[in-house]
């Protein structure tokens, strides 16, 4: 919320979700100027997008509300919503970071009254739901977007609807006229909490993500879980919007895969244990209850988390099966998913139906295609391990994939290796 | 008091002023508001809006401002006046978005703000702009208690960000449990092979560092003080002690390997059996050559049992032992098979585990393995017998069936237990027995001092609070650092059981946080989660009668009791949650910002009609942190609740003094609600107890209300997560319902 | 190494895992399964064998050698790929199973009387014999390996699909009588031969 100019003493976030507010706040807090860049148009990233967490059946919104009361208190952070890192030269201590600025067509004058929204009658695919769900063209991202203003998506502008936009707004808030803006800043250091996505399901051709209705993702299921979701809470599936009392959970959608993703994404098993929890609390147990089954190689819930999954392992509405699925076809009669695998554990061969499945998609590096500076380090799987000179840092799920508990630990050390650098770079020019 | 100049300023934008009737909430705000300034504005929040109170405040001398517009969730930016002290009145998302549209709810809308317009100048006119603690500490060196991976990192990056360390080590070397290791499992590149712990050059690092000062052989006797202020006494094994002053601490005490000999029925204790520990213990022996029992035969086959005394509490545990998983066994195990087949190929080596659990690029370190020739395999290992030859019995879970496999040496992946000190909770039984006069306890109590680490001298114990299984974790998935010590914080493998990696990242955090928290304490400020808040609790001890209500219910051991038994407040300790002010029955304590009287002037600032009117009044006390939040998004989404409630947030349920009840209830409300997080062992308050406390404690209010001739029902209390936007909305209006049903309050027009 | 087939292999040693990769065709992958069981439930022939791939290559490593070698799973496979293309490992399931059916059989151990062993047996001799493969013989020669009133019975189900062969041109009858070979067919057995001594050499066997 600050205009002072970044130096060399300013650290760059780069990402806005829980790591990259994490890893800004942290800084500011220590007192040092911070620039927090999000390239969608609010803060929260892939969390604000999550139910509830595990273990604690919590909600990520809670921590958000701090956070964003934090942000709202500290006058060494500068939020910068639509905007991405286009080039980075310079090296440690002195970096000149290409920041691209997308137009928001609203400006800061926005009271998100909700004027605008009900002016306009264009729809978009609303990516807070994962495309679930359809949202006005103008719109606030969601309930506790940071900042908390509209954004009018670019397909209306130039189109009368844009011009209703404007007409509604009485704070003179819409400016239709914006254009893309690029800036150059200096920064000392840069913290690479660029976050991860889910993979890409329709790569995984015999689970027919592309061709069956009632395959979805586990980052979908978050949204039909969650109240404010597409269908309000209610685990309805796709192709008849039919109550889904049987679930089946696939592990590994992607993960431990050398045909898509060489590694183990850590966080799935205990997603998919929660969400089994989901649908248990829905339905109950009973005759036409809930019926959740896991499909896993290794169910890897580690050190406390093993307390989840010993109290999900003794739920009666869930089972477990030892087995990557091998296919899923589907039965036309009915819509329902049928999994074809072997039980390995003394094997067992299974044709299973279940109303609904639900891919466990693993975590594949939001940079994955993104050409990085050049002297950024990273992995086999495209994960942050930092920069040559020692500048720049990955924190959170860019460095790793991590569940949320540890990419704020990932963070906090990479603010404090941050703030490192750019406090040598003080020490060296004072000398 | 001269000073002071009170002004509100009152926003008709975002159709407050199509709704509502500005010009009566402008006579309201000077009239009954007793505001000396009042103005009102189309666009409070647009720069001319902004203007006129920056204006006002530097040209007018305004000091106390209240701004009727949106909530205070919004718009916090534009209405940023650090120098005055601010109350928000929530017109938008507290009225007009709430309340139905239509004119026939035009007068219970126009009360409702009026109130709220009313509730924020009177909130205004008792608060003080915060100054700040004024007992500030400075001293920024900060403890690192323990000298191993996670200790040394820590004081390296704390002397590294340029502050000054001191590190205590019980033994006398640095490098604890990794230098015992031949190799770590690989943090970065191709994950294929083991690499070198590098625990020597961090120690010859740590020891050189000017910034960094060791004491080896050391313990720490007593640890005194605050942030900012700690005096720490340490014993060293001559029998001097040291005294260190420091500003803050780093618990970095790690684990010991879960007592091989608790698990005879896994040979624990026999011949060639060893745990982890044991086979490092080996492996340094052999270092990099094949490696030798401990009766010096050359090991041609090896097993290792995962989950060894672990994972006891799954439907296929053993319901024995470690309920938990240590997680980083299974690479260890990895690691260690590759020991034996880097050295031989020949060796048979066979892991058998149940989930093999190497996340992260830990899949391509398994792969190696597999690569190098280790067998895995799926199996319950029922027995094992040590000796010359050792026999593991097991169940291959692929195969379904039942085999034993001879061995020359049997690996159990034991678990980690924490060096966390003392059990709190333990800790105040026996204290608590022995006030009693208890002669066992006292002497109960002694030795389980002799357990502590930090020997705190804080009233609620020695050590910090300990979660599930005795690790000093945070209990925040969002805050990983939010310990209950402030400005204390574990880190390793004494917060959660965990490899060297993730070991090495959280002490790294934990340098950051601890930095955070000396410069915290020297400007005065609070920490997580009210981070930078400059208000502080304050008592009139005159008025205190040595209850100790504040000192036992403190969630954060900030209060310690003086000799003559009054409270004696740490402020830099304090994390200004208000629990201490909830709980003074003869409510001394308060902040400046916040206090008995900012929310009871609130109270009694509603105008609560008589009832002829048959208009219901219900004040809701609402945790600011979800409850108040979703109050708020009940609004952004225009989901709409009973006019008759009017709701004030609170830093935290905890903070509730029961006087505002009672005083509500004296002056005619119908009924109260508590809105709170989450209680029990998944706790979601903040402030650790807040919520549990405000239960228990209107749990008591039922005689008061009997006294009062009023209905248990009058007061109730609900758990509200921030998501429960639309559940929020119905429990007013069936709380409405019920009090109608009920009736309205008998206590009216006595108040 | 022949007493292989009577020793007692001591259980999860590498023995059996050595032996199968120094002497399998890409032997050596069997190591890197990680039992998720895809590959069993890619098999078309899954509800027809005894043990999947997966649960093969667990059966090596846990020194089952006498079982895995009678097992009849590797003489189903039918070389579908589905296994290969799905195993996360990368594992070439496929051409595993079929260098264990190999092994095996050199070894005299695969299952007496399995038709696909039966069938590889016959092709490979009538291909040794001319350098190619006589369509007639090779069908009369299945037809009859069960008995001469079986081989009527079969030859006689089958007629159909004869006599469309020979309208088409694809089947010439008169072949019964000697038919013709490849133009070396000395050449071809040579080479043949030479072949599987490099072969012998190279995995250790006699046979």
């Amino acid at each position: 919320m600050t205009a002072s100019i970044p130096t060399n003493q300013t650290i760059l976030v780069v990402g806005g979700g829980i790591s990259g507010m994490t890893a800004a706040l942290e800084a500011a807090e220590c007192g040092k100027e911070v620039i927090l860049v999000e390239k969608t148009p609010t803060l929260g990233g892939r969390t604000a997008q999550l139910y509830r967490y595990f273990p604690k059946m919590c909600h990520p919104t809670c921590g958000l509300e701090i956070n964003e009361k934090r942000l709202r208190g500290n006058p060494r952070i500068r939020v910068m919503t639509m905007t991405e890192v286009t080039a980075v030269a310079g090296r440690r201590g002195d970096y000149k970071v290409n920041l691209k600025v997308s137009p928001r067509y609203v400006t800061a004058a926005c009271t998100a009254c909700g004027d605008c929204g009900k002016a306009v009658s264009a729809e978009v695919p609303d990516a807070f739901n994962y495309g679930l769900a359809k949202v006005k063209a103008a719109y606030l991202p969601h309930p506790m977007a940071y900042p908390q203003r509209y954004v009018i998506d670019p397909s209306i502008v130039g189109t009368p609807d844009g011009e209703a936009a404007k007409a509604a707004c009485k704070a003179g808030a819409v400016d239709l006229g914006m254009q893309e803006e690029t800036a150059e800043i200096s920064v000392g250091a840069i913290v690479w909490a660029t976050g991860w996505r889910p993979f890409d399901a329709n790569k995984i051709q015999p689970y027919g993500y592309d061709r069956i209705a009632n395959v979805i993702t586990s980052v979908e299921f978050e949204r039909l879980a969650d109240p404010h979701g597409p269908t309000g809470g209610k685990l309805l599936r796709p192709s008849d919007g039919k109550e889904a009392r049987n679930v089946a959970f696939i592990q590994c959608a992607g993960s431990r895969d050398e045909n898509y993703l060489r590694h183990c994404s850590r966080i799935c098993c205990m997603a998919s244990l929660k969400q089994t929890q989901y649908v248990r609390e829905a339905y109950g147990e009973g005759e036409n209850g809930a019926k959740s089954t896991v499909y896993y190689i290794d169910i890897r819930a580690i050190d406390r988390f093993e307390d989840f999954y010993a109290k999900v392992w003794q739920d009666p509405t869930v089972s477990f099966v030892k087995s990557k699925v091998a296919r899923i076809a589907e039965n036309k009669e009915n819509g329902n998913p049928v999994l074809h695998g072997v039980n390995t554990e003394g094997y067992h061969r299974y044709a299973t139906e279940h109303d609904l499945v639900v891919l466990a998609v693993g975590m594949e590096p939001e940079v994955t295609g993104v050409k990085l500076p050049e002297d950024v380090i990273q992995d086999s799987s495209n994960f942050i391990e930092g920069s040559r000179d020692g500048g720049m840092f990955g924190a959170g799920a860019a460095s790793s994939p991590l569940d949320v508990n540890r990419a704020v630990q990932s963070a906090t050390a990479a603010s404090l290796r941050a703030i490192q650098v750019i406090r040598k770079t003080a020490s060296t020019e004072a000398a | 008091m001269a000073d002071n100049k009170f002004a509100a300023y009152i926003c008709s934008g975002c159709g407050i002023g199509d709704v509502l009737d500005v010009k009566a909430m402008e006579k309201i705000a000077t009239k009954e508001g007793k505001m000396q300034v009042v103005r009102s504005h189309p666009f409070l929040c647009n720069e001319e809006g902004v203007q006129l109170i920056r204006d006002d405040i530097e040209k007018e001398g305004v000091t106390h401002v209240c701004i009727a517009a949106c909530s205070r969730r919004a718009k916090a930016e534009a209405f940023y006046f650090p120098t005055v002290a601010l109350s928000r009145a929530n017109l938008r998302e507290g009225v007009i978005w709430v309340v139905a549209e239509g004119s026939d709810h035009d007068e219970v809308r126009q009360e409702m703000a009026e109130d709220y317009v009313c509730m924020g100048c009177a909130e205004v006119k008792k608060m003080k702009l915060p100054a700040g603690n004024p007992n500030r500490a400075e001293n920024k060196r900060i403890l690192v208690v323990g000298g191993g991976m996670s200790g040394m990192t820590a004081a390296l990056e704390i002397a590294e960000t340029g502050y000054e360390a001191v590190l205590v080590e019980k033994t006398a070397a640095l490098g604890g449990m990794a230098a015992k290791l031949l190799k770590r499992v690989p943090f970065n590149g191709a994950y294929a092979e083991a690499q070198p712990t590098g625990a020597a050059e961090l120690a010859a690092r740590v020891s050189a560092h000017p910034k960094i000062k060791v004491h080896l052989s050391s313990t720490v006797a007593e640890t005194a003080g605050a942030p900012g202020r700690f005096q720490v006494k340490i014993a060293q094994e001559s029998g001097n002690v040291a005294e260190e002053a420091v500003g803050a601490i780093v618990q970095a005490t790690g684990f010991t390997p879960y007592d091989l000999a608790k698990l005879p029925e896994l040979g624990g204790g026999q011949a060639n059996v060893v745990d982890q520990a044991g086979l490092e213990a080996l492996a340094m022996a052999a270092n990099g050559g094949a490696i030798k029992r401990a009766d010096g035969k050359e090991v041609k086959s090896v097993v290792f049992v995962q989950c060894a005394g672990q994972r006891g509490s799954g439907g296929n545990g053993s319901g024995q032992h470690l309920e938990y998983c240590s997680g980083h066994c299974c690479g260890t195990s990895i690691k260690q098979a590759m020991y034996f087949k880097d050295a031989n190929p020949e060796v048979d080596t066979v892991v058998m585990y149940q989930d093999l659990r190497v996340p992260g690029m830990g899949e391509d370190f398994y792969r190696s393995a597999q690569n190098k020739g280790v067998i895995f395999t799926k199996a319950k290992v029922d027995g094992v017998t040590g000796g010359d030859t050792c026999q593991v019995r097991m169940k291959d879970l692929i195969l379904d069936e039942e085999a034993t496999v001879d061995a020359d040496l049997v690996v159990l992946a034991t678990g980690q237990v924490p060096n966390a000190g003392v059990n709190l909770d333990q800790w105040t039984e026996v204290v608590t027995a022995a006030e009693g006069g208890s002669e066992e306890a006292k002497v109960q109590k002694i030795e389980l001092q002799k357990g502590s680490v930090l020997n705190l001298s804080y009233r609620q114990g020695p050590d910090m609070p300990q979660f599930k299984y005795g690790f000093a974790d945070s209990h925040f998935i969002c805050f990983p650092y939010e310990t209950r010590r402030t400005a204390i914080y574990a880190a390793g493998p004494v917060r959660r059981p965990m490899d060297m990696f993730q070991a090495i990242e959280d002490a790294t955090g934990a340098a950051l946080k601890a930095i955070q928290a000396v410069e915290n304490a020297a400007a005065g400020r609070a920490a997580h989660p009210r981070a930078w808040d400059l208000s502080f609790p304050q008592a009139r001890l005159e008025g205190c009668t040595q209850c100790k209500r504040c000192t036992v219910e403190c969630p954060f051991g900030a209060i310690d009791e003086d000799e003559r038994r009054f409270p004696l407040f740490n402020e830099s300790r304090c994390r200004r949650c208000g629990t201490c002010m909830g709980a003074c029955p003869v409510r001394v304590i308060s902040f400046e910002n916040y206090s008995v009287d900012t929310v009871g002037s609130q109270v009694k600032a509603v105008n609560v009609p008589d009832e002829f009117e048959e208009k219901p009044r219900i004040l809701i006390l609402a945790c600011e942190n979800d409850a108040y939040p979703a109050l708020d998004m009940a609004g952004i989404q225009r989901i709409t609740y009973s006019a008759f409630v009017r709701a004030i947030p609170v830093r935290c349920l905890g903070s509730v003094n029961t006087i505002w009840i009672t005083d509500a209830l004296n002056s005619g409300y119908d009924g109260v609600m508590m809105m709170g997080c989450k209680k029990g062992d998944d706790y979601q308050c903040h402030f650790v107890k807040g919520s549990e406390l405000a239960h228990y404690r209107m749990s008591k209010i039922g005689d008061t209300l009997k006294q009062l001739g009023l209905e248990t029902e009058r007061v109730v209390t609900h758990e509200v997560a921030i998501t429960d936007n639309a559940r929020v909305a119905q429990m007013i209006n069936d709380y409405v319902a019920q009090i109608n049903e009920i009736g309205l309050s008998p206590m009216k027009g006595f108040g | 190494m022949s007493d292989m087939n009577t020793q007692a292999v001591a259980r999860y040693r590498n023995n059996f895992l050595k032996e199968v990769e120094e002497r399998v065709e890409d032997g050596h992958w069997v190591r890197m399964c990680m039992q998720c069981g895809v590959c069993a439930g890619s098999c078309p022939l899954g509800p027809h064998w005894e043990h999947s791939p997966q649960k093969i290559f667990m059966m090596i490593r846990a020194g089952k050698r006498e079982e895995v070698l009678t097992s009849d799973a590797m003489w189903m496979c039918t070389s579908c790929y589905n296994c290969i293309v799905r195993c996360p490992r990368k594992l070439p399931i496929t051409h595993i199973m079929h260098g264990l059916a190999h092994y095996s059989h050199r070894l005299g151990l695969a299952p007496k009387g399995q038709p696909t062993r039966e069938i590889a047996k016959l092709f490979w001799d009538s291909l040794v014999k001319t350098g190619r493969v006589n369509e007639l013989k090779f069908s009369l020669a299945m037809y009859f390996k069960d008995g001469f009133g079986q081989g009527i019975k079969n030859a006689m189900a089958m007629q159909g699909v004869g006599l469309g062969l020979v309208k088409a041109g694809r089947l010439n009858p008169m072949e019964i009588l000697g038919g013709h070979a490849c133009k070396d067919k000395g050449g071809i057995q040579k080479m043949i031969a030479k072949a599987q001594e490099i072969e012998n050499r190279k995995k250790g066997l006699t046979a």
